[in-house]
């Protein structure tokens, strides 16, 4: 798919919540120049496996991950690795649009400014107008952004919170659902801004929308059971499945 | 559901038959009774509550006024030896006591009242009035002037209310002569207990309680919120953890006299502070505040939303970023809220002080959180013990008091949780 080495790589990957595995021996590579769709039956351990690779799993008190997940080849479950940094380098953009009850533009400048990442007020501003035009929410609230984040449309949270993760400059966005609490309209718009963030940064995108993987990525990874059961380019995982339970799964004949 | 008649042999419900238009009607009948059940519950507490103010502002609003008579005062006839150059400054009050001015004010009341009714008209304060009045204007001691002064315990109490027979005649022969009127009892609010209920005053008192709350919230407050803090976002959650739950929530229900008994042995036998001071009751009121802060705290953290955790650690705030910048502005108005009700709590206390010796009988305003004081309730308690007619309506004054002083701290502490309250 791409010439130089993938963003990250994740081997030999297991999780368990106390006794329950919950991840079994899970391998993929998320590629720099693409989007990676990650879709399975729900409860098939596709939105933990995302939460591994910026550490969110970190917050759940009886979780324990067990293998390799490197980003640039450095082992983010290395004591030397710092989680803020990593959570600032891997963004996340949450399957409910979350954004801090404060003003709109507080919701975007707070990560810059917790990182230090402006030296003046003018620049805060500019990261903050950039992040929202990225993020396609610009012309919508440029006139009152120091609104409630919270006011806006469930589309223009989730957009907002899009902007939000893409204020610190991260080089992976995780994203876990985004769309699956929003009507049809506002989901054509984040999967129009997930097409236009695309190469600029690696994105995984973990959904239950089978057309949706397949209009919005290039590689697939079919998740069933704590498993990976196939992975591989989008189309040939739509078109041509080598495995049988992934021919069932995108068929509809179960999931 | 098996043995459940397949929906084909289900015959059409018929919403019109007489027994369900009995069991509709009998459910608008539940519905209107249960609304009438809860309006009477709040019709009742309200008049309870206009009933409690309601008789305490009618007793104790004599509590803040005094009886005066009018009784003329010869300064140029009674010998008093004062020098008019030492009236200036600090140095006039031990010149005029010096100079005898008690001795010539009982003077003038033998004077003006005769020798029986003028020995025991007058309150044992009255002098001081007449002090003040100097003060403020030195050329009286030059003059006959007529002054009002405030009248003795009984007939204060005759001139308001039923009294002894003899002090209701006094007080009768006094209308007649239109010598008597009432004013604002300033001393009753800007000085201590006395044993002369005409003198005795709430502001010891108040200032004790203001004393001993400050000490109580300072160290509460952050503790409590602290180990709120840790127990919900740091500590691990274990049989530790657990045991220290456990133990909060019995230390909030714990009699508040055991804790007087505590700060008895730890404060004043092992470390050795001083009795009857706003700092061991502070320290002792903060260990009863302490738990009931820690669970509102924790409740008010809890019900922050997980996400608005998520979206911080996503965006790679810290965890102490996140407890500062996201949690602890949304738990606050909690926080506050179960503040108030601790605060509330340890201002009415009682029996905890008692323990700590602040009952004793103090005259003076304490200056400092170490000086011997007594607070709001425990006045209230002392005053409702003392034999004079004259110490009932000071008991519902102190009452009152303590009541605006409740009220005042809630109201601070609403308007700063209104302010701090976020919509989302």
């Amino acid at each position: 798919m791409s010439n130089h080495p993938p963003k990250i790589t994740a081997t030999h990957v297991n999780v368990w919540y106390g006794a329950k595995k919950a991840i079994d021996d899970v391998s993929i590579d998320i590629d720099q120049d693409s989007v990676t769709a990650l879709i399975g039956p729900s409860g098939c351990g596709k939105s933990t496996f995302l939460r591994t690779l910026n550490r969110m799993n970190d917050t759940v008190a009886n979780a324990r991950v067990q293998g390799d997940i490197r980003l640039d080849g450095e082992d983010i479950y290395s004591p030397d690795m710092d989680v803020v940094q990593l959570r600032a380098r891997v963004g996340m953009v949450f399957q409910k649009p979350n954004p801090f009850p404060k003003s709109i533009y507080e919701n975007v400048a707070y990560g810059p400014r917790i990182h230090g990442l402006a030296s003046s007020r003018s620049e805060l501003e500019g990261i903050v107008q950039t992040s929202l035009k990225r993020a396609g929410l610009w012309e919508e609230v440029k006139d009152r952004l120091s609104d409630s984040g919270t006011a806006l449309s469930g589309g223009q949270q989730q957009r907002l919170c899009i902007a939000r993760a893409i204020a610190v400059d991260p080089e992976v966005i995780l994203m876990d659902e985004p769309c699956s609490a929003l009507d049809p309209i506002a989901t054509a718009k984040i999967e129009e801004l997930i097409h236009a963030l695309k190469g600029r940064y690696a994105i995984a995108i973990v959904t239950h929308n089978m057309q949706q993987a397949a209009r919005v990525s290039q590689r697939t990874a079919f998740f069933h059971l704590g498993q990976l059961v196939e992975y591989g380019a989008t189309t040939e995982i739509f078109t041509n499945p080598r495995e049988e339970r992934t021919r069932d799964y995108i068929t509809g004949r179960y999931g | 559901m098996s043995n459940a008649a397949p929906f084909s042999t289900r015959r059409p419900t018929d919403w019109a038959t007489p027994a369900m238009q009995s069991r509709v009607r009998r459910r608008y009948r539940a519905e209107r009774r249960f609304r009438l059940l809860g309006l009477a519950a709040v019709t009742l507490s309200g008049a309870f509550l206009l009933f409690l103010l309601g008789s305490m502002l009618l007793r104790g609003a004599g509590g803040f006024l005094e009886t005066r008579v009018a009784m003329p005062i010869d300064f140029a006839r009674a010998s008093l030896d004062v020098d008019p150059r030492r009236l200036q400054g600090r140095a006039a009050d031990l010149a005029l006591a010096g100079a005898g001015l008690e001795g010539a004010v009982d003077d003038a009341a033998v004077a003006a009242f005769g020798p029986d009714l003028g020995g025991r008209i007058l309150s044992d304060g009255a002098w001081l009035r007449v002090r003040e009045a100097i003060k403020d204007d030195p050329s009286v001691l030059s003059r006959r002037v007529v002054m009002s002064l405030p009248v003795a315990s009984p007939i204060d109490v005759a001139a308001k209310g039923p009294g002894s027979v003899e002090a209701e005649a006094v007080v009768a022969s006094l209308r007649s002569g239109d010598l008597l009127s009432t004013g604002l009892n300033r001393e009753f609010l800007l000085s201590a207990d006395s044993t002369d209920p005409t003198r005795a005053g709430i502001w010891g008192a108040l200032k004790g309680s203001i004393l001993t709350m400050l000490v109580t919230l300072l160290l509460a407050f952050p503790i409590g919120l602290l180990a709120a803090l840790y127990l919900e976002e740091y500590a691990p959650k274990n049989r530790w953890t657990d045991l220290i739950e456990v133990s909060i929530n019995n230390l909030a229900a714990v009699p508040s006299i055991i804790f007087g008994l505590l700060g008895l042995a730890l404060f004043l036998g092992t470390f050795g502070l001083p009795r009857s001071a706003p700092l061991v009751g502070g320290l002792t009121l903060a260990l009863l505040t302490m738990p009931v802060i820690v669970i509102a705290s924790r409740n008010a953290i809890k019900a922050v939303p997980p996400s608005i955790r998520d979206a911080a650690l996503g965006v790679g705030a810290s965890p102490i970023q996140v407890v500062f910048h996201h949690v602890l502005p949304l738990a606050l108005p909690g926080i506050l809220t179960g503040t108030i009700i601790g605060m509330a709590r340890a201002l009415g206390e009682t029996a905890p002080l008692l323990m700590i010796g602040m009952r004793a009988f103090i005259a003076a305003p304490p200056d400092g959180i170490t000086d011997p004081a007594t607070v709001l309730p425990v006045q209230v308690f002392l005053w409702s013990d003392e034999v004079g007619r004259g110490f009932v309506e000071k008991t519902s004054a102190a009452i009152v008091v303590l009541l605006v002083f409740l009220l005042a701290m809630n109201a601070l502490a609403i308007h700063l949780r209104n302010r701090f309250e976020t919509r989302w």
